[in-house]
């Protein structure tokens, strides 16, 4: 039988479940709403060669054969966008973390380092694509023009007309915009530490990279593994910096899946609007992202179970 | 000797950091020291940081001649209202996954976890700007503010379940013992310990909102006296002829990247304080 406090307590517990349904029922709704109605809406478009306005014929698979089939462009700009991710992340995590380990030691005017580090961070990706393309821009451009002030060159170097040249400009901007948000993640965690726990383990003797690695690392894994999950998928999501630096010049080839699929929904760079062709390409992206995430999470279980 | 290896050790820290302050802060001064060179000086004496002369012309022109002062006073109406809901947002939301017994919880949380991998940014920016059209919202910033909102930062969600989760659980269950309902501790004990959270969740949206292309850029398209700020950097250098309209996009970057350096350092003494007081000591 039950007591009469054991009712009344499980009475107040469902009188809290109801209100914090309450709280986050607009989040709910607005998040369907904004999450998941755009998706329902891509796929019944990805199915049609909608254009936007007028009439919007049931094709089928037509788009799918015509993305697998027909355009090696679209399957560059994923490319793109694995490499351009790939190369920047090995750069720009170490780093971060290195920098976050630098500015957590008790020392003098680290403060002032860490409000410095992070500024890039505080900038517009639009903003940095556009100083980044001044900077290198070929004539007149500041590294040209210091380059050839130190004598390393002779002739101003043209360092948007290949490939890899423009990707390494995008690797660069990319890395500088990141960083700071990075490394302050990074620090956050750290210094949710407890000191009690670094003191313990300095006065075990484990110091330097054995103390990071037997001491801290187990404590941060967890977070470490949200914080990288988002790096990477905010890295293959990159756009706007593409935009405002290079645009997918030269001859798009420096496209990213991201631009490559908003230039079809909205008809830039002199494409056709096409409506229901990228939303068949946003599927198959979102398809990628998906195994990515995946893959990621399982890849690094043992992370989540260090703590 | 243990001394010594100590202060070379302290050396080198202090070398690489101003090696990192150097690489942070070029490119921004650079900028800055860019927009005060006439057009005919940015266009020929790129080997030149500290312009030749100083001209304040470029920013005059902004300010008046292209629509800078709009631009501004959007941006931060925009900036405003998305931080402000932002920190409701992600400290409700928060607390609810983090606290809430429900049944079905961490199925929602999943829910909306799972959409930082289909909700695709720019890929939904067509089927957002439909929606709001069916609002009528799709012309003005208040469609860009309510899809920021009520869309829920799943960054910033992450960042406050984690953040509450590390809230000592002793705390709440005091004060279910004295009484307080589930809302009541949300807004009597644990809003106010979430100063550190509301710090950063604050910065990251009113970067994000200050910063935002895509949405805004779709929901002003045609309309430049709805643009904010990074928009009608933009619109100008699409517009026209983009090799002369550099001093006007330097000034205005230069516009834009003050009040986001001011709000930055406001907001990081919040940063400074408290990101490691925990309420409950050993």
């Amino acid at each position: 039988m039950m007591t009469q406090e054991d009712k009344a307590g499980h009475k107040r517990m469902s009188n809290d479940n109801v209100r914090a349904i309450m709280m986050i029922a607009p989040f709910l709704i607005g998040f369907i709403l904004f999450s998941y109605v755009p998706i329902i809406y891509i796929l019944r478009y990805a199915f049609t060669d909608y254009s936007g306005f007028g009439e919007c014929r049931f094709t089928g698979l037509e788009n799918f054969v015509r993305i697998f089939k027909r355009d090696p462009d679209f399957w560059q700009s994923i490319v793109n966008a694995f490499l351009l991710a790939a190369g920047k992340l090995a750069v720009e995590i170490p780093l971060a973390l290195g920098l976050a380990l630098l500015l957590n030691r008790k020392l003098r005017g680290m403060n002032f380092f860490r409000v410095t580090l992070f500024m890039p961070s505080v900038i517009s990706a639009v903003i940095i694509g556009l100083i980044f393309s001044l900077m290198f821009a070929s004539h007149n451009g500041m590294v040209n023009a210091m380059l050839q002030h130190l004598g390393i060159i002779s002739k101003p170097i043209n360092w948007f007309n290949t490939k890899w040249k423009a990707m390494f400009i995008l690797g660069i901007a990319s890395v500088w915009q990141n960083y700071g948000i990075n490394m302050i993640f990074f620090l956050m965690t750290l210094q949710s530490i407890p000191q009690e726990l670094y003191d313990c383990a300095s006065l075990d003797g484990a110091k330097g990279i054995k103390g990071f690695f037997y001491v801290i690392f187990p404590v941060i894994a967890p977070i470490f593994q949200s914080i990288l999950l988002v790096a990477i998928v905010g890295s293959l999501k990159i756009c706007d910096l593409v935009i405002s630096c290079t645009n997918g010049q030269p001859g798009g080839t420096t496209e990213v899946v991201m631009t490559y699929i908003y230039k079809s929904f909205f008809g830039k760079s002199g494409r056709n609007i096409e409506v229901g062709y990228a939303s068949a390409m946003s599927l198959i992206t979102a398809v990628i992202l998906c195994l990515v995430t995946v893959v990621y999470l399982n890849a690094t279980k043992k992370l989540k179970e260090l703590e | 000797m243990a001394h010594i290896k100590k202060k070379w050790g302290v050396i080198l820290i202090y070398l690489a950091l101003c090696l990192f302050f150097v690489i942070s802060f070029f490119p921004v001064f650079y900028t800055f020291m860019s927009s005060f060179k006439s057009n005919m000086d940015i266009l020929t004496t790129g080997d030149l940081i500290i312009p030749r002369e100083f001209v304040f012309d470029n920013y005059i022109k902004a300010w008046r001649l292209a629509d800078f002062q709009t631009y501004t006073i959007n941006s931060i109406f925009l900036a405003f209202f998305c931080v402000l809901g932002a920190i409701f947002a992600s400290t409700i939301c928060g607390y609810v996954f983090s606290r809430a017994t429900f049944k079905g919880k961490e199925f929602i949380f999943y829910f909306m976890i799972s959409s930082m991998f289909v909700s695709l940014g720019t890929l939904t920016l067509y089927p957002l700007l439909m929606i709001m059209k069916a609002f009528h919202l799709n012309k003005s910033l208040w469609g860009v503010i309510i899809i920021r909102v009520f869309g829920m930062n799943i960054t910033n969600l992450f960042i406050a379940r984690g953040f509450i989760s590390s809230i000592p659980r002793e705390i709440d269950e005091a004060a279910k013992i004295d009484g307080c309902s589930f809302d009541a501790i949300y807004y009597r004990i644990i809003f106010p310990l979430c100063k550190p959270l509301i710090a950063t969740v604050g910065i990251l949206s009113f970067r994000s909102a200050w910063n935002d292309y895509m949405l805004p850029m779709v929901f002003t398209m045609t309309d430049t006296g709805r643009m904010p700020l990074v928009v009608g950097i933009m619109h100008l250098k699409s517009s026209g002829d983009a090799a002369s309209s550099w001093n006007l996009m330097l000034a205005g970057t230069a516009i834009s990247l003050i009040p986001m350096i001011i709000i930055y350092i406001m907001f990081n003494r919040y940063f400074i304080s408290g990101m490691t007081t925990g309420a409950v000591k050993g």
